[in-house]
């Protein structure tokens, strides 16, 4: 391996506003359709939930640099979210499928 | 190792082969540190999941008391901070020492605005009577489950603020270090590593905003 087998990445000022930007007007969205338009019950969640997806995805990629860096640690960062689904989808699996919901509540 | 003793910079440490490697082997610690943050707050998140599918009109009623208005500044404020965070890491990249510390400078400050703004919806939830659990007095929700969701309110977004305080911590360390020159093109390790806990603290704040702020 050569002394600069990979230079670092460095982003401009302009592409670093533009995530910003788009970071803060997605944020102005997310409010906006919840405050003013009535969407019915499950789909509420999903909008705000892919909103804020697409918000984490920006940060990830470009704040954090996940676009331009060594693939490994891009891994680590989707093993983490997957093993997060894992949990939630096991303890879920209790959860959803009791007589009683809390013993004593 | 005579030879190599006059191309070998103060900061690298003599077990990585070059900086790159050492840059790269900190950056993946790091990752590997955030995967474990994830989970830790991935188990909280679930407790939000597993109450929410219990009490649907619970969250819905109780989360009226949240100010959706200052929840929104305050993702405005960390999406500013987590920007100049980015601005500070390219100043670092690029030898401006004085850039690197405005940028931190300004980090520090929207981090301590988001830290005021948390500590008024706190002061007035308390001044209402809204405790977490079992000291919960506050008679304006009809649903009796509702020191529950404020138990996982006061967790997650606590957790989340003490983060911030060590994120501030952080900073304030790096913007010192940075005062001395310790940062360059060639080393900015430091830098790169609390950026990416920032960020991260910000993705965390990104789905706590909706699911606690705007549930209709």
């Amino acid at each position: 391996m050569s002394a600069h087998a990979h230079e670092h990445h460095i982003s401009t000022p302009l592409q670093l506003w533009a995530v910003g930007l788009a970071l803060t007007f997605l944020t102005v969205v997310t409010v906006v359709v919840s405050m003013f338009v009535p969407i019915p019950a499950p789909f509420d969640i999903i909008t705000a939930l892919s909103i804020a997806l697409i918000k984490a995805f920006l940060v990830a990629a470009f704040f954090m640099n996940l676009y331009w860096d060594v693939k490994f640690n891009a891994m680590l960062l989707i093993g983490a979210v997957l093993f997060f689904i894992l949990m939630v989808c096991v303890t879920l699996l209790d959860t959803m499928y009791r007589v009683e919901v809390v013993p004593s509540f | 190792m005579a030879n190599s003793s006059a191309s070998h910079p103060a900061y690298l440490q003599h077990h990585f082969v070059d900086s790159d490697q050492q840059f790269d082997a900190a950056k993946m610690g790091m990752w590997v540190f955030l995967v474990n943050e994830i989970l830790f707050f991935g188990g909280l998140f679930c407790a939000y999941i597993v109450f929410r599918a219990w009490y649907p009109e619970l969250f819905t009623e109780a989360a009226t008391k949240l100010n959706t208005v200052w929840g929104a500044v305050n993702t405005v404020v960390l999406i500013g901070s987590s920007l100049t965070v980015a601005m500070a890491i390219r100043s670092a990249q690029k030898n401006q020492t004085k850039g690197l510390r405005i940028n931190l400078l300004i980090t520090i400050v929207l981090a301590c605005v988001f830290m005021v703004i948390k500590a008024f919806e706190y002061e007035h939830k308390f001044h209402e009577g809204i405790f977490p659990g079992a000291y919960y007095t506050y008679e304006g929700i009809e649903h009796e489950m509702a020191p529950v969701f404020f138990s996982v309110y006061y967790m997650l977004t606590g957790v989340h603020a003490l983060h911030v305080l060590v994120g501030i911590g952080l900073m304030v360390w790096i913007y010192i270090r940075a005062g001395r020159n310790e940062f360059s093109s060639e080393y900015y390790t430091p830098v790169e590593i609390t950026g990416l806990y920032w960020h991260l603290v910000d993705l965390i704040w990104i789905f706590l905003f909706p699911l606690l702020y705007l549930i209709e």
